[in-house]
């Protein structure tokens, strides 16, 4: 620790802190333009000048000068004010001063500081500039004319979001931002770039001229898409949610979001919601009030047993979820309850849940920057969950920690310094971990004994006998297990959700031994984490919402409703038609059952099917718990009123269970308290950055059973997943993530577009034994030779069609 | 007039096929040294004349570098350039000394007999023509270079020599 003194105040910081650090500790605001807590000091606008005793006759840049001991620092003494002043007259030489019509103002750092240092006039005198402003994405305005160029758009792009499509171009008074050769931004549009800008010259397209920014009030809340759980923060204006907000103080992530948590919130106050019931007459779904239809629905669930069925969105609360648990269970009689289509959360509920005992992850996401080595296998975490990305990226550049990946394509963070990738042929993912698991056994590297079955059952996986099916050397095979033995603290990452067909329970446990075997599990910066799909995915899991004792699965739920076992199926947010696999099969189920009831924020293509549409909120307009994917639990509060005459699904079952005569729970925290795995968490006492539920580990090495996928020849190799702009089928009402990616694609390798002379962005069709669907071609140069790769949320051209929920589907593609 | 609008058409100079190979060959020599992207950048501009758009993004792909940071480089250093030059790169000093004794007339006589002006290419890419601040030989003042060969006392009538002299030159 250093003392030094700041403004006569005395305070003790760290030794790396800077002037800067030591003023904020000591409460000493000292104004800065160029500086983020996430970002490394830069020194760029030279308004944190202070004078330092110890160094006179200069002024002393705050943000880049570390502190020494005894320092004496005054931050606002004349002639400090003096050069401030001059700074502010310079940059406002060139700035336009058309703050009136700027959606900046009022939020403006630059207007701000020359408010607070009275610059009120100019000594100055010289032309604004006269640069083109960049309409050229629906997304990101870029107006260079009011630049500052502080370079915090540069830098976030490099430091966190390791994208780079901004930069400083020429020098000197022609210095400006922008991207290679001029061109059009072509970036991910997470908007950190806007985010951190203290002027108007990065700006959300979306909420131009919208609000000004004093007129809205700012509602925090969690981001409704992934299962990172980031923290958001919701510009509410006049009942709409008009923006999300940047606050660098918020959550583990430091308020940085990707694109469908930044741009993504149009569905909340979307034109297509819901506004009333609807109930099928005369084949035509016609509006109708709450009591009929819900009198409706709890006359069809009155003792049907096991009979009716439910599917739940792991995008409820975890209090409906207990609602609608007990109304399924508890009144109607049927233990036929599932999410997820019931193999997309297979990964966490069976295979974790056998291997490490509790259907839960070991690690945190906080343990990733704590790690000595991350093990990322099948996933671009990038692309699934982004925000998992930007910390793995800060931890591998900041930290020096080690990447290991994995992967069947390609992808960003196999960009990253360092990283190591072991690239597989598809399908050979649980052999490819078992041969790792192998090595660990076979070089006496395994901290853990394995146990006689499991040592017998990896014989057969040796490196040499697994390089060929998975397409990966014995010798890289090996490195990667002794690298990983070799780390103190090991970190394994994996996806899991309906998006990931491949990551099931047999990859979990394979993934499981390696921890088990490698001695990773029960330290900090170490252990197992799946990255689930949805932002209450593990919590539908703590809840239990997952077939009873007896029950169907979600697959078996609909083989019932097409057999005619199951009558009455609702469905609660999910989006089979579109979502689930077999998209033939779920059509002629919904079709088959005899009453289907379907609460959505949507009229989407399942809801299109019922025969009772209930109309509920989405996740600005409730109160309740998610649990994100590394069991953080945290409340939300309602930002906005329901939309229309929706309600929260906690109301919706809270009365289907009275109108049973069931008791439900009266209040969020008296169904939050009903989950046993969130004992000693008070619902009350949840706080901003939640709390995180305790895992109990009881390892158990499971021998994964190998399925080995072959692909006919002339066959391409299609992997279903999630597209970075997308999350499920809700993003789809989302106008932002829209905007930007809102067909449906197949990306396939440059070598094998060129063979078949396809060009970038031509209409294809996937042919496969199920069905045909046009798409339009990516060429990627992320994939490998007769592999090809399709996101699942696009309703038009639905993957679904020709994907029947196999981890690899051979399909042919042509023009 | 009439001038001027011969002059703007002189710049569009068509980028000819470029063959990533070089690009390659100058990658293999440096991409294992820290650092490289500028003497890759060099040897780049050294193989081609100048730096194209196509070997930035190779380079980028290869050296794991984003392609906006390369055109930061590019755009940073005036050594650079990102259109095809000619074979012959004309410098005109326009410094003080060689303002003093006549490099205006210097300038105006290049330009009425290769019409082109500062920082242009003739459309057979023979001659590119620069104006430049300082060639640090004020003795020599008016003072040219045609690429590395410096030409001082500069006269008019030089001028008309040197044209002739590389016009007659292969390209």
């Amino acid at each position: 620790m250093v003392t030094l003194t700041i403004d006569d105040k005395q305070v003790s910081v760290e030794k790396d802190a800077t002037i800067y650090d030591a003023a904020k500790a000591a409460g000493v605001n000292i104004p800065i333009l160029c500086h983020d807590k996430k970002l490394k000091p830069f020194g760029a606008c030279r308004m944190c000048l202070v004078e330092v005793e110890q160094m006179k006759g200069r002024l002393i840049p705050a943000c880049t000068t570390p502190v020494t001991e005894g320092m004496i620092v005054r931050s606002s003494t004349p002639p400090v004010e003096k050069a401030r002043k001059l700074v502010l007259e310079l940059l406002m030489l060139n700035h336009p001063l058309d703050c009136p019509v700027c959606d900046k103002g009022g939020d403006c750092e630059l207007q701000n500081l020359a408010y607070d240092h009275k610059v009120n006039s100019n000594r100055l005198a010289d032309e604004k500039f006269h640069h083109e402003i960049d309409y050229n994405n629906p997304l990101i305005e870029r107006d260079q004319n009011r630049c500052v160029l502080c370079g915090k758009c540069v830098r976030i792009c490099d430091e966190i979001v390791a994208r780079g499509a901004l930069t400083f171009i020429s020098r000197g008074i022609e210095t400006t931002i922008g991207t290679e050769f001029d061109g059009p931004l072509s970036c991910e549009f997470c908007g950190s770039c806007i985010s951190v800008c203290p002027v108007g010259a990065l700006l959300a397209r979306p909420f131009k001229f919208k609000s000004r920014f004093w007129a809205m009030t700012k509602k925090k809340s969690v981001c409704g898409y992934c299962g990172t759980g980031c923290n958001v923060t919701l510009g509410v204006k006049d009942n709409k949610v008009l923006t999300t907000v940047y606050d660098e103080n918020q959550g583990f992530h430091n308020g940085q979001l990707c694109v469908r948590g930044r741009f993504g919130y149009q569905f909340i106050s979307s034109d297509k919601r819901l506004k009333t019931p609807l109930i099928r007459k005369n084949d035509q779904l016609v509006e109708a009030g709450w009591d009929e239809a819900l009198a409706l629905v709890a006359e069809r669930l009155k003792g049907a047993g096991s009979a009716a069925a439910a599917l739940a969105t792991p995008r409820m609360t975890n209090e409906e979820l207990v609602l609608l648990k007990q109304l399924m269970t508890q009144q109607v009689g049927s233990q036929n309850i599932d999410h997820s289509a019931g193999y997309g959360h297979a990964a966490v509920s069976e295979g974790l849940g056998k291997s490490l005992g509790v259907a839960a992850s070991s690690a945190t996401i906080l343990d990733i920057q704590k790690s000595d080595l991350i093990l990322a296998i099948k996933t671009d975490v990038y692309e699934t969950h982004p925000v998992v990305g930007f910390e793995i990226n800060m931890a591998v550049k900041n930290k020096g920690i080690k990447l290991q990946i994995i992967s069947d394509k390609r992808g960003k963070l196999s960009r990253l310094p360092g990283a190591n990738l072991l690239l597989n042929k598809p399908g050979s993912d649980v052999a490819l971990l078992n041969a790792v698991a192998k090595v660990l056994l076979d070089e006496n590297l395994a901290v853990t004994p394995a146990t006689p079955e499991l040592a017998a059952a990896l014989n057969d996986f040796t490196p040499e006998k697994v390089a060929e099916l998975t397409g990966v050397a014995a010798d890289a095979i090996r490195d990667l297990a002794r690298a990983y033995a070799a780390a103190e603290k090991a970190i394994i990452l994996f996806t899991s959700g309906l998006a990931y067909p491949g990551a099931d329970a047999q990859l979990a446990h394979a993934a499981a031994n390696l921890a088990i075997l490698g001695g990773k599990l029960g330290k900090e910066g170490s252990g197992i984490l799946a990255l689930q799909e949805k932002n209450n995915s593990q919590g539908a899991l703590d809840v239990g919402f997952v077939p009873g004792q007896g029950g169907l699965d979600a697959q078996q739920i609909l083989a019932g409703c097409s057999a005619g076992s199951i009558k009455t199926l609702l469905i609660a947010g999910e989006n089979p038609v579109v979502s689930y696999p077999a998209q033939a099969q779920v059509k002629k189920a919904l079709d088959a059952v005899e009453f289907l009831v379907v609460a959505d924020l949507f009229l989407t293509e399942t809801a299109q099917m019922a025969d009772v549409v209930l109309p509920v909120c989405s996740y600005a307009e409730k109160a309740g718990t998610f649990t994100a994917t590394d069991r953080r639990v945290q409340k939300i509060s309602a930002a906005i009123p329901a939309v229309g005459q929706s309600k929260p699904e906690f109301q919706v079952y809270g009365e289907l269970i009275s109108l049973l005569g069931g008791q439900p729970a009266a209040t969020q925290a008296e169904a939050f308290a009903q989950i046993a795995a969130y004992a000693g968490i008070s619902y009350a006492e949840l706080g901003e950055g939640g709390a995180f539920a305790a895992v109990k580990l009881q390892p158990v090495q499971v021998v994964p059973k190998v399925v080995t996928v072959a692909v006919d020849a002339g066959k391409f190799a299609l992997l279903t997943g999630a597209a970075l702009y997308h999350c499920g089928t809700m993003s789809l009402y989302g106008e932002g993530t829209v905007s930007v990616c809102g067909e449906a694609y197949v990306e396939i390798s440059r070598n094998d577009a060129a063979k078949m002379n396809i060009s970038e962005g031509a209409e294809v069709k996937l042919t496969s034994s199920t069905g045909t669907v046009s798409v339009k071609a990516r060429i990627s140069p992320r994939m490998s030779e007769g592999v090809a790769f399709a996101p699942y949320h696009f309703a038009e051209a639905s993957i679904n069609t020709v994907w029947s929920g196999a981890a690899v589907t051979g399909v042919t593609i042509s023009k | 007039m009439s001038e001027a609008v011969a002059t703007t058409e002189t710049t569009e100079v068509e980028e000819p096929v470029i063959d990533l190979a070089l690009a390659e060959e100058v990658i293999q020599k440096y991409k294992d040294i820290p650092g490289n992207l500028m003497p890759v950048l060099q040897g780049i501009q050294d193989a081609y004349g100048y730096v194209p758009r196509i070997t930035v993004d190779y380079v980028a792909e290869r050296l794991n570098v984003y392609p906006s940071q390369i055109y930061g480089v590019l755009t940073f250093y005036a050594q650079f350039h990102l259109k095809p030059r000619g074979k012959f790169i004309i410098r005109v000093c326009m410094g003080t000394a060689c303002h003093v004794l006549g490099a205006e007339r210097i300038k105006e006589s290049f330009y009425d007999r290769i019409g082109i002006g500062h920082a242009e290419t003739t459309p057979d890419r023979r001659f590119t023509f620069e104006l430049v601040a300082c060639l640090g030989a004020c003795g020599m003042a008016p003072l040219s270079m045609v690429n590395d060969e410096t030409y001082g006392k500069m006269t008019v009538q030089k001028v008309d020599e040197i044209i002739k002299e590389y016009s007659s030159l292969p390209i």
